[in-house]
């Protein structure tokens, strides 16, 4: 810890003392509050010994490009992909002021004008996300599937399989995937996890988009079925988008802001596979409790809620 | 026979007092883990009071849409998932769907009571 504090402050060329301040959430990276004198950054690492799915030197260099695209990220500072002075692989990034928890973000009185602008600039930052131009992201992220639709399939099965656990409801799920799938779309930047709680909001609005770790190239429609699965409603269900705006407004934003036109039915698609996502993340995150990754029993529990987007999957393609 | 109160009835007393009286005694940004852990033995709490019916109607479900009867709920559950996944049952996907909506039900029930409620 001592190392950790030291280590940092020697990226950042501090003359003072930093103190650093473990920032709960956050499902499979650390995230630190990092203090010096009247400033404030944040660290994100790899726990020791784990391994995320997006290297960290590649989510750096698609917060910068995401950056350049306009999209509201934290200015990325530093990274040491291979640990060096942050232990672990890491990066530091500026401090963005705001929340990210959901129900603070859709019930308290100081975001209300937040809420009103949210559905649009969520859309804004969604077409910014997707006009990256992925041709300039060779080395960042692995060459684009032929058919973006059946490479996610895969991945998921894939992550399904490490589990061992049967869930016949995922199972029906990913083979309706399979046999529905949409003429394959020419790949975009998607962000992989674009949803209420990872979106820092202020008074104003959209202060940034964090947690780029699922970010691949595939099918735009991806990103805004994610956003508007149930689990991210937090209880607003009426309400498709992050609980907050409805998905028309969304579409026309979008569009407006250059994004490619948006097929209803293709949304349905990725939000059923969103749902087919969100539930094997739940007997994932379970899995990790289980086998001793990460004791945690909000990690356990979790296991128990996979029948949530397994229902509205089901509602979703019955 | 064990003396009251019930293994359900234990658990709901340590909900009431995680949520009622240690909750606003703990820092703000671990309350939410309470009301985690609070959930957890309200869960645990309706598992026991189901008994074994939901897994019998699991079992007698995944032995219909398998055709054959299976040794156990774990057993026709993986055996199920197995068919779905080497595409054998690709024809019969707009039937399983609502089949398969009971045994997500009854998942429910004892997770997410209403949650299957529009």
């Amino acid at each position: 810890m001592e190392e950790l504090a030291e280590g940092v402050r020697a990226v950042l060329a501090e003359d003072g003392e930093v103190t650093l301040t473990p920032i709960p959430g956050g499902a499979s990276r650390e995230t630190w509050l990092v203090e010096g004198e009247g400033r404030r950054w944040v660290l994100r690492r790899d726990p020791e010994g784990s391994v995320s799915l997006v290297p960290i030197a590649e989510e750096f260099a698609l917060i910068e490009r995401a950056r350049e695209a306009g999209v509201p990220v934290p200015e990325p500072i530093a990274v040491e992909p291979a640990g060096g002075r942050f232990g672990s692989a890491g990066m530091l990034m500026s401090f963005v002021a705001g929340t990210s928890v959901a129900p603070r973000i859709l019930r308290k009185p100081e975001f209300e004008e937040a809420r009103n602008r949210l559905t649009v600039q969520l859309a804004e930052s969604l077409a910014g996300i997707h006009a990256v131009d992925p041709s300039g992201l060779d080395g960042v992220l692995p060459a684009s599937a032929d058919d973006p639709a059946l490479a996610q399939i895969e991945e998921w099965e894939r992550q399904l399989d490490e589990i061992g656990e049967p869930l016949p409801a995922v199972e029906l799920g990913l083979r309706w995937l399979r046999t529905h799938a949409p003429e394959p779309a020419e790949p975009h930047l998607v962000h992989g996890d674009f949803r209420l709680g990872n979106f820092i909001v202020d008074e104003h609005g959209l202060a940034a988009v964090i947690d780029w770790e699922l970010a691949h190239l595939g099918d735009p429609v991806e990103d805004i079925g994610w956003l508007c699965i149930r689990s991210w409603r937090f209880g607003n269900d009426d309400r498709p988008v992050a609980g907050i705006g409805h998905l028309e407004e969304l579409i026309a934003a979008y569009e407006g802001a250059g994004g490619d036109p948006v097929d209803r039915e293709r949304v349905r698609y990725w939000e059923a596979f969103g749902n087919v996502k969100w539930a094997v993340i739940c007997a994932r995150q379970a899995h990790d409790h289980l086998a001793g990754v990460r004791r945690s029993h909000e990690l356990a529990s979790l296991g128990r809620r996979v029948c949530e987007p397994e229902w509205d999957m089901l509602q979703l393609i019955v | 026979m064990q003396d009251r109160p019930t293994a359900p009835e234990l658990l709901e007393s340590v909900a009431e007092y995680l949520v009622g009286e240690l909750r606003p005694d703990v820092p703000r940004e671990q309350r939410f883990m309470v009301l985690v852990a609070a959930n957890v033995c309200a869960v645990v709490a309706r598992e026991i009071r189901a008994g074994e019916s939901p897994d019998r109607e699991d079992l007698a479900l995944f032995s219909e849409l398998l055709g054959e009867e299976t040794a156990d709920v774990h057993a026709g559950a993986a055996e199920l998932s197995r068919r779905l996944r080497a595409g054998e049952l690709d024809d019969r996907i707009d039937e399983l769907a609502p089949r398969l909506e009971g045994h997500v039900r009854r998942k429910l029930e004892i997770a997410r009571p209403g949650y299957d409620e529009p």
